[in-house]
């Protein structure tokens, strides 16, 4: 726990973490100083004078909030009528040159011109000369689209294509009111963090070319979320809304704020995956070549596992903690080879040093902390030694030829539990639509070893199984979470302090709490 | 102020002289990091071409090891840099307050005449350029007139005249 001590904001005492500067340390205790330049990531720059308050010491009248280090006994002054005036006259610079084009504008809901317009300006225009006129819909590549007229210069992106992606294509370009933001000519965006300065635009210059015009944001539902996009298991903010007789579609994908993990951003492609949630989708199951209600299909699958001699299970990387022990229990149960062979799902050279990793399965670590083989050899030998293949969301086309995967599995009878509608679930011979990860709770292990639990964000008109209901169905002895956790409290030791609900927000860092109990 | 963020392509590679690159290698060594170098190597730009275009701008950029936008930001902040073609001889008149006071704009009037442009244009035969600049810090022997870098002290029409006869 960090240090804290005790300052005065506008006589009030109030006790904050040491260490940070005014905003962060009175924004943890709910005081807002309203800013656009500064963001905790990309530091301190003082540019854009809307943090500017006052401390009672004999310093200069006003200090910018961002640069100035909260300390023991300080008196900031944030409600005196000269700093409420230096916020106005800020506020009236910022819109000297804004279009306010806020109905058409996809920010507009949260936007910080707009918010810091309603709390600290509310004046009228008293602008009478044109305004200067920059340019409109840039395309900078990335899926980045700029509008120049709407930007206030804070230099957000600038700084994180610099300090962080380390490519910086930014740069603002002009001086004084011509300022504006742009790339070099012909070296567009070009860094798979890109769109994250969307989300830093306080305003509505940066928007994505994914998102644009598709929702206005005040309609859609805010749900957290992990990504399932690769191995880090960055934490989300799942975007969805559910339209008028229409199904609950997600629309975008935000990162959340977790510092053990992924800090304030995620990778693009992880951004992009929502759309794997809304679309392709295995939505029905079949038996055969005909379309069955789920519950024939189970029954027929239940009867061909009672007949084959030998039954083999493959699991997805990706699935959570509580359907790995679920289909675990049950390849026990019945005696079956379990396997969660996925070699296809790494990327060998694809990762970064940041956040992107090779892996691109979600919960890896989980299992081989269960001890899963996930052997080539141990996959294909179960296979051919068995009758009848389970396959657990397993996407086998990421690891074989199609013409490898036919031949490999022309003598078993395949039964696929899929989230997704692909090659694997085509030559199968039952069907069986399951719940995707927006649409189901579970507990997954990323690539540094911090446990993360994430709670069910969707709920579709049809909400489908998930996998663990569908292996408890299958024979599973693991029939409720609560028999599930447990058993997951009993491998992983550092589980046996905390409660289903009581996992840590931030996640869990195995390591260190692995290194606790040797210690202890 | 005004809009220099479009650049100019010549659609031509750009590559520093022999002489140039040797005085950018010699420069380099000044300084403590590389980035340094961005605004003397505009200038040597400059002297080579007498504009800088957007060829020259990612030259600079590549060859210092900085990003091209710095050396945009750079270019297009300080507009001493010239991002489009100028006259053969580009004349720049001081209109800063010593000069304004000791008569720059009988200057700039003379000049408007008997060139036929006006501040900011270059002539159609492309032998001259004309701009009124902030001050040069000659103030003390004002009005100055800079042709093609070099400083012309204490002028007048007289003195004018008889420049413009040698750069004709």
């Amino acid at each position: 726990m960090a240090d804290k001590i005790k300052l005065f904001v506008n006589g009030v005492e109030v006790e904050v973490e040491a260490g940070k500067n005014l905003i962060d340390a009175v924004g943890a205790v709910g005081i807002e100083i309203p800013h656009l330049c500064y963001h905790p990531a990309l530091g301190a720059d003082g540019n854009c004078r809307m943090c500017l308050v006052g401390i009672e010491d004999g310093r200069p009248p006003l200090v910018p909030a961002c640069k100035t280090p909260a300390q023991e006994g300080m008196k900031v002054l944030l409600d005196a009528e000269h700093i409420k005036k230096i916020q106005h006259d800020v506020m009236e610079f910022e819109l000297i040159n804004h279009p306010t084009d806020c109905p058409v504008c996809d920010q507009a809901g949260e936007c910080k011109l707009q918010d810091y317009y309603m709390s600290y300006d509310h004046a009228k225009s008293r602008m009478n000369v044109p305004q200067v006129v920059k340019g409109k819909k840039m395309d900078f590549g990335a899926g980045v689209v700029h509008d120049q007229e709407r930007c206030v210069v804070c230099g957000r992106c600038v700084r994180f294509c610099r300090q962080i992606t380390k490519t910086g294509e930014l740069g603002i370009i002009n001086r004084t009111d011509d300022a504006r933001v742009n790339i070099f000519p012909g070296r567009p965006l070009a860094n798979r963090y890109a769109i994250n300065v969307v989300d830093l635009c306080p305003v509505g210059a940066m928007t994505s070319k994914d998102f644009r015009f598709k929702q206005r944001v005040w309609f859609l539902k805010k749900a957290p979320g992990i990504c399932h996009g690769c191995s880090k298991g960055c934490n989300i903010t799942i975007d969805h809304n559910r339209e008028k007789y229409k199904d609950d579609i997600i629309y975008r994908f935000r990162p959340r704020l977790n510092e053990q993990v992924n800090g304030y951003f995620m990778c693009d492609e992880g951004r992009l995956s929502y759309k794997k949630e809304n679309e392709g989708r295995l939505t029905e199951a079949r038996l055969g070549t005909k379309v069955r209600p789920i519950d024939d299909v189970l029954a027929a699958c239940s009867k061909e596992m009672e007949q084959a001699a030998k039954i083999a299970i493959l699991l997805s990387p990706n699935c959570s903690l509580e359907q790995m022990v679920t289909v675990q229990a049950l390849a026990e149960k019945i005696g079956a080879a379990l396997s969660g062979y996925s070699e296809g799902y790494i990327k060998t050279g694809d990762g970064d040093d940041y956040l992107i990793q090779d892996d691109k399965s979600a919960n890896r670590a989980g299992l081989n902390l269960l001890g899963i083989d996930s052997s080539k050899e141990g996959f294909e030998k179960a296979v051919q030694e068995a009758s009848l293949l389970l396959n657990f969301n397993n996407d086998l086309t990421l690891s074989y030829q199609e013409n490898e995967l036919t031949k490999l599995l022309k003598d078993t009878k395949i039964v696929a539990v899929a989230a997704a509608a692909n090659q694997c679930t085509a030559m199968a011979d039952m069907a069986i639509p399951v719940a995707s990860f927006s649409e189901y709770a579970g507990t997954l292990i990323n690539c540094d070893n911090i446990l993360q639990h994430f709670a069910k964000a969707i709920t579709k008109n049809e909400d489908l199984a998930d996998i663990c209901t569908i292996a408890a169905r299958l024979g599973s002895p693991l029939q409720n979470d609560n028999e599930r956790y447990s058993v997951l409290q009993k491998c992983i030791s550092a589980l046996k302090e905390f409660g289903v609900d009581q996992i840590p927000a931030e996640g869990l860092n195995l390591k260190k709490s692995e290194a606790a109990n040797v210690t202890a | 102020m005004s809009d220099r963020s479009q650049l100019i392509s010549t659609g031509k590679p750009f590559q520093f002289d022999k002489e140039r690159d040797a005085e950018f290698e010699r420069l380099i060594k000044r300084y403590p990091t590389r980035e340094s170098m961005i605004l003397p190597a505009l200038w040597l730009i400059q002297e080579q071409e007498g504009w800088i275009s957007q060829e020259a701008m990612a030259y600079a950029a590549d060859r210092i090891g900085t990003f091209a936008s710095k050396v945009y930001e750079a270019a297009t902040f300080y507009t001493m840099y010239n991002l489009h073609p100028m006259g053969k001889n580009h004349i720049c008149v001081c209109r800063t307050l010593s000069c304004w006071l000791r008569g720059k704009q009988e200057i700039v009037d003379y000049l408007k005449n008997e060139i036929g442009i006006q501040p900011g244009q270059i002539s159609d035969d492309g032998k001259f350029s004309l701009e009124e600049v902030e001050c040069l810090g000659h103030c003390g022997s004002a009005p100055v007139v800079q042709v093609n870098g070099e400083f012309h002290e204490n002028m007048d029409v007289d003195k004018l005249k008889s420049l413009l006869a040698t750069l004709k």
